[in-house]
């Protein structure tokens, strides 16, 4: 048994390398359900009686609402029937925060497009549907906020009206760089805007409300990413104690932050069950999805560097805005992203000084959420480019200028000029590596030979599994704290962890059995995993932030540790031999050649209580640890992407040859799912850097309203991606895992639109906008004379 | 995203279907392309009648030179070769990019054409070929020259009493060349602009440039345009003057690329 | 309506609404919950189930399309060598994370198989383009087929 207070080399080097431990690519244990269809979502269970929900939503993006008339049969219900519910505030301490109060359903005002206004309930989907249909709004158009960079301009219509001007938050450094023009050798101002983008996981959201009168108790079935911070909320908004509310996130179809939020219609359903006495059930629909919650991912940045004539910058000044939406969410509230766009900007390098101003901006759109990497995919776009246009005017190539600025490994860890740590990584090895695994030369001569081809790279670093002494400081409804983890021993010997975060596959299943394999040598077969559900599980914020591998490997590392020590007193006195002469090694305690199993353990506590010792741990074979690593600032795995593009000048279409990732995350707990977490993440972000948009028009009417206007990759569209790994433990963390789950997701539109402005380079031509469409790539053509 | 109610009927053969048609019924075939519109309600018929099982209405008959392909023949049964010789291999062709495969099991080409989503696949090469769409209404069959056939968006010569049932071609001889170019961004994607060129032994050359939010431009002697691709594709393109500077260049590429394909 | 259909190799007679699509009537009639919904209008690809032994979109059939078909569903393959072969490869391959899209996938890889026994990577890319996946970035998923069709080449030389 191992029991190291964890990190660095020496957790890595005390890994057992059990082909069912840490660091093994064993199969996922949840598999099976899913490739048999016996996966339970929400939109699978349907209690007898239960009544469907659909949401008469705004048509419009602002307007004042006057009245909403009700077909004649048939169950309606308006705010005004629902006063029990309080509006959603999502709250910042951040000085100069302005709050907003969400209502679950409309009153007063309309503040975007699919703001539900009133719940539609019958005993079908459909004829739910009918009824919204046959409700008759009137309201008074208001002018619509379409565009965050005008949301602020004088005289704009007020989306909030007791605020002085469109603006959730702003924050600033002030820095006077007005010198550097004199001495850099190289200085470049881009103004790059990012699209605004449905998350899009395959299943929508979903939400079944129960009241059960025994319990008194509220259950809330729902899709939820942290269902104990949703349970929290809807104490909160219905006026509950905690304890009359249960939330359980049963199989969640993909999250990617879009199910990390209290949703207004998790209250109306809530409320609706409680006054109906009724199951209550609302599945959201792709078109729903579209048009009511593209909700991310849309920013503008005014970027100016200064580099010396080898490239390294000598300060950068960025001014940012985020379209923040209409409403703060909750709990991350709406100026998570600009806020973060301070503090992250500088990336992994090395930054002598720096200026930033953001703004979120409120505008008539869906309320901004987190969506995977955050504000981290948008921050890179804009430096990665940066950087490139630098090189271009100094003539220096893309890796020379990253390689003169990258924090070097001699540094770890390194605290940035914005109080960032790094913890460790060798980052200039990622980037000479993405590059060694691409044939540039080749790419070169093809350019020579007048091909449209281009070479881009992006590296960045991403922090995860950040804690207390991060979070503290926002002022958002939680902060996240020791995550702990329940582990224990049912009478037949199985294991059984309960944790309160949620696996939307991520595969915790497995991997948290793979820790638990670590510590006690348990079989994984025989390790069942409990998560998502607040009644049955420890609080916890839940899956975000690239936090459950090293926030709940760490609790379950912990909790069988002492669990581990627990059986073994007991296994000593079965072995009549001493504790300290005895020890825990696959799943039995051994002394000399004698052993007894951990089922006989089990057995023992359970069944046989007269055969344990006399002082025996009367808490039993069940044990509750917390863990937050030390330092809690975060662990930060790190990547190069490297990309070769073709761009056809004639339709603008661009074509990924290769693309390759260098990655650091720290120790692998089951390298097979962390390349999972990586490539679909980079499907992700190649869906961000050419084909995701959801368009609004000037009254911020979005025009995407199903798939095949939102495009999203598919198999045809994301090429084979090359992973290498770099395994640099992080010396905070249980076994030296760092959070990756983001990771894949911020690099590609950087590289990639590198990798397009490398081909139009010749032409003169550069793309500063995402996604980079065709007609994009042809505009960009066009403003160079070039098309 | 459920349908509005609607009822359904299912004739089991033509006069019936007829009369369902002439009581408004809303005629279907696959159900591919009407069947989002139901979800979605952006179609709301009171009934539906489901044409699948009429008489005929899927397969494909040669008579002599004649290719008879019923308009209820599936895209897949054609990309699996259900139409012979050199017409079949092109058809063949463009059956695979339609859609994707779930699709084209259950669309029909008569469905399809009817329908005429100006960036349908068969909308766009259709008219490029020899034939015509057969009508069949209350007082019999009429034939329609495909190259007349759509004539706008959503909109064909087919009168209010008439159900598309077939689709003659002309059988095509083994040196046929044919063109055929679309810009999708992936599979599946409705085309932004499509074009196909095709040059027969011993008849003028014919040329569609469609999926452009219009009509399909039907080129009845594409001559020039396969002599000098690039300059007449441009010219070509230019005269529609399109308010989209992407667009007018995708056409003007479709044109050239489809032009140069088929020489 | 009443209709009558074959499910999974068993006859089913239903009353449904013209307007229930088969998806729903799979679900919510059936209680085979294995196939999903992504997006209602046949572009995603989760709901692709088999009828009349081919790939097609349950939910862009309604009722009376559905009436006297042969419907097979995720739940139904029971011990297919092709089915077997590919859950086994997506499995070791990392083909799939929620599973949302799985059964979809599953149904339109067997396809796959059977039809284009010569497929390589590129056609098995172009065959997959209706089925999104959000999570896996499909190179599980194209390997996993990739590997079957080769076993069974193998297998047949």
């Amino acid at each position: 048994m191992t029991a190291p207070e964890g990190g660095g080399d020496a957790a890595r080097d005390a890994l057992s390398r059990s082909p069912r431990g840490v660091g093994a690519p064993l199969r996922r244990k949840e598999d099976a359900r899913f490739l048999h269809g016996r996966g339970r979502y929400v939109g699978d269970i349907r209690p007898a009686g239960t009544l469907e929900v659909a949401f008469l939503r705004s048509p419009v993006a602002h307007a004042r609402l006057l009245g909403v008339q009700k077909p004649a049969n048939g169950l309606v219900f308006t705010a005004a029937d629902l006063t029990e519910i309080a509006p959603i505030r999502a709250n910042s301490a951040l000085p100069g925060f302005r709050p907003s109060d969400q209502p679950a359903l409309a009153s007063g005002k309309l503040r975007h497009v699919g703001e539900p206004i009133a719940a539609c309930v019958a005993a079908s989907r459909a004829e739910a549907e009918d009824l919204a249909a046959a409700c008759v709004l009137d309201y008074q158009a208001l002018p619509a906020i379409a565009d965050m960079l005008a949301a602020r301009a004088p005289g704009s219509a007020l989306i909030h009206e007791h605020w002085p001007d469109n603006a959730f938050l702003e924050t600033r450094r002030d820095e006077d760089l007005a010198d550097l023009d004199a001495i850099a050798a190289a200085k470049v101002r881009r103004r790059l805007r990012t699209a605004r983008q449905s998350m899009a996981p395959l299943e929508g959201r979903g939400v079944l409300a129960e009241w059960d009168p025994r319990l008194e108790q509220l259950i809330v079935t729902t899709a939820a990413q942290m269902p104990h911070v949703t349970k929290t909320g809807l104490a909160e908004c219905l006026g509950l104690d905690e304890g009359q509310v249960r939330v359980v996130a049963p199989d969640v179809g993909g999250g990617f932050g879009y199910k990390g939020i209290l949703l207004p219609e998790e209250l109306v359903c809530a409320a609706l069950a409680m006054r109906l006495g009724r199951p209550v059930r609302w599945l959201e629909d792709r078109l729903e999805q579209l048009t009511a919650n593209a909700n991310c991912r849309e920013h503008f940045y005014d970027v100016t560097a200064w580099a010396d004539a080898k490239g390294k910058l000598l300060g950068v000044a960025v001014d940012a805005t985020v379209d923040a939406g209409a409403y703060s969410a909750y709990p991350f509230s709406a100026c998570l992203e600009a806020a973060q766009i301070g503090s992250i900007f500088p990336g992994p390098y090395v930054l002598p000084r720096f200026r930033f101003h953001t703004v979120s901006a409120c505008t008539n759109k869906p309320p901004i959420l987190p969506y995977r990497g955050v504000a981290r995919t948008g921050v890179c776009y804009a430096m990665e480019t940066t950087l490139d246009a630098l090189a271009r005017q100094l003539g220096i190539s893309a890796q020379a200028i990253r390689a003169a600025n990258l924090v070097p490994p001699t540094a770890m860890p390194y605290r940035n000029l914005v109080g960032k740590v790094f913890d460790s990584g060798d980052y200039p090895e990622a980037l000479r590596r993405a590059v060694a695994a691409v044939d540039v030369a080749a790419v070169r001569a093809r350019q020579a030979a007048g091909e449209t081809v281009g070479f881009g790279l992006s590296v960045f670093c991403e922090q995860g599994a950040h804690g207390t002494s991060v979070y503290h400081g926002w002022g958002i409804p939680f902060v996240p704290g020791f995550e702990q983890a329940q582990a224990r021993f049912t009478p037949d010997g199985v294991l059984e962890l309960r944790v309160g975060l949620h696996s939307h596959g991520q595969g915790l299943e497995t991997t948290l059995a793979q820790v638990a394999h670590e510590i006690l040598g348990v079989d994984p077969a025989r390790v069942r995993l409990v998560h998502g559900d607040t009644a049955l599980t420890p609080y916890s914020t839940g899956t975000w932030g690239s936090r459950a591998m090293v926030m709940a490997g760490g609790a379950v590392a912990e909790a069988c540790r002492l669990l581990g020590e627990r059986a073994l007193a007991i296994g000593a006195a079965l072995l009549q031999a001493p504790v300290e002469g005895c020890s825990l090694r696959a799943g039995a305690i051994h002394h000399g050649e004698a052993q007894v199993t951990l089922d006989q353990v089990a057995r023992t506590w359970f069944r046989s209580p007269q055969n344990l010792p006399a002082n025996v741990d009367r808490g039993g074979l069940d044990v509750t640890a917390g863990y937050r690593p030390d330092p809690d600032t975060g662990t930060h795995s790190y990547a190069a992407h490297a990309v070769v593009a073709r761009v056809d000048t004639e339709t603008g279409n661009v074509t990924l040859e290769q693309y390759v990732i260098v990655e650091d995350g720290g120790v692998l707990v089951n390298p097979m799912i962390v390349d999972g977490q990586v490539l679909g993440g980079a499907a992700q972000g190649i869906g961000t850097a050419l084909y995701e948009e959801m368009p609004f028009d000037t009254e911020a009417q979005p025009l995407a309203g199903t798939l095949a206007d939102y495009l999203l990759p598919g198999a045809t569209e994301v090429p084979d991606i090359r992973i290498e790994h770099m395994e640099t433990p992080s010396p905070w963390t249980r076994f030296g895992q760092k959070g990756i789950g983001e990771s894949g997701a911020i690099g590609p539109p950087g590289a990639i639109v590198n990798a397009i402005n490398d081909a139009l380079a010749p032409l003169g031509a550069e793309v500063l906008d995402l996604p980079a469409t065709p007609a994009r790539v042809l505009a960009a053509l066009a403003r160079a004379g070039r098309a | 995203m459920k349908p509005a109610p609607f009822a359904y009927a299912r004739p089991d053969d033509w006069p019936a279907a007829l009369a369902l048609l002439a009581e408004g019924a809303r005629p279907v075939a696959g159900g591919q392309s009407l069947g989002p519109m139901l979800n979605l309600r952006l179609a709301l018929p009171e009934r539906v009648a489901d044409l699948r099982h009429l008489p005929g209405y899927a397969g494909v008959t040669v008579q002599g030179e004649t290719v008879r392909i019923g308009a209820g023949t599936t895209h897949a049964a054609i990309e699996d070769g259900a139409v012979p010789g050199r017409l079949g291999d092109i058809l063949a062709g463009v059956a695979r990019r339609i859609a994707y495969r779930p699709v084209r099991n259950r669309g029909t080409i008569g469905g399809s054409l009817a329908h005429a989503d100006p960036a349908a696949d068969w909308v766009a090469v259709l008219p490029a070929l020899p034939g015509h769409a057969v009508a069949l209404g209350p007082a019999g069959e009429r034939r329609i020259p495909l190259a007349a056939f759509v004539l706008g968006v959503f909109e064909t010569a087919l009168r209010g009493d008439e159900l598309l049932c077939a689709i003659e071609l002309t059988a095509l001889p083994a040196g046929t060349r044919f063109g055929h170019w679309k810009f999708c961004r992936k599979p599946g994607e409705f085309s932004k602009a499509t074009a196909c060129v095709l040059a027969r032994p011993g008849a003028p050359p014919t040329a569609v440039l469609a999926a452009l939010d219009a009509a399909p431009l039907v080129i009845a002697d594409a001559a020039a345009l396969l002599a000098e691709p690039a300059a007449e594709a441009a010219r070509i393109a230019a005269a529609l003057a399109l308010d989209d500077p992407w667009r007018a260049a995708l056409a003007r590429t479709a044109l050239r690329r489809a032009a140069e394909a088929a020489r | 309506m009443k209709i009558t259909l074959t499910v999974n190799g068993a006859a089913a007679t239903v009353q449904v609404e013209p307007r229930t699509h088969l998806a729903d009537l799979l679900r919510g009639e059936l209680l085979l919950t294995g196939t999903h919904l992504g997006c209602e209008h046949g572009v995603c690809g989760a709901c692709t189930v088999e009828v009349d032994g081919a790939p097609a979109r349950s939910c862009l059939m309604h009722a009376g399309a559905c009436d006297g078909a042969s419907v097979c569903t995720i739940e139904g393959f029971g011990e297919d060598a092709v089915m077997a072969a590919l859950r086994e490869g997506f499995s070791a391959e990392h083909a799939l994370q929620c599973g949302y899209c799985t059964p979809g996938m599953l149904v339109v890889a067997r396809d796959i198989v059977l039809r284009l026994p010569d497929a390589d990577e590129a056609r098995v890319r172009e065959e997959l383009a209706g089925n999104l996946c959000r999570c896996t970035g499909y190179r599980g998923i194209v390997r996993a087929i990739l590997g079957v069709l080769a076993a069974r080449r193998g297998a047949a030389t």
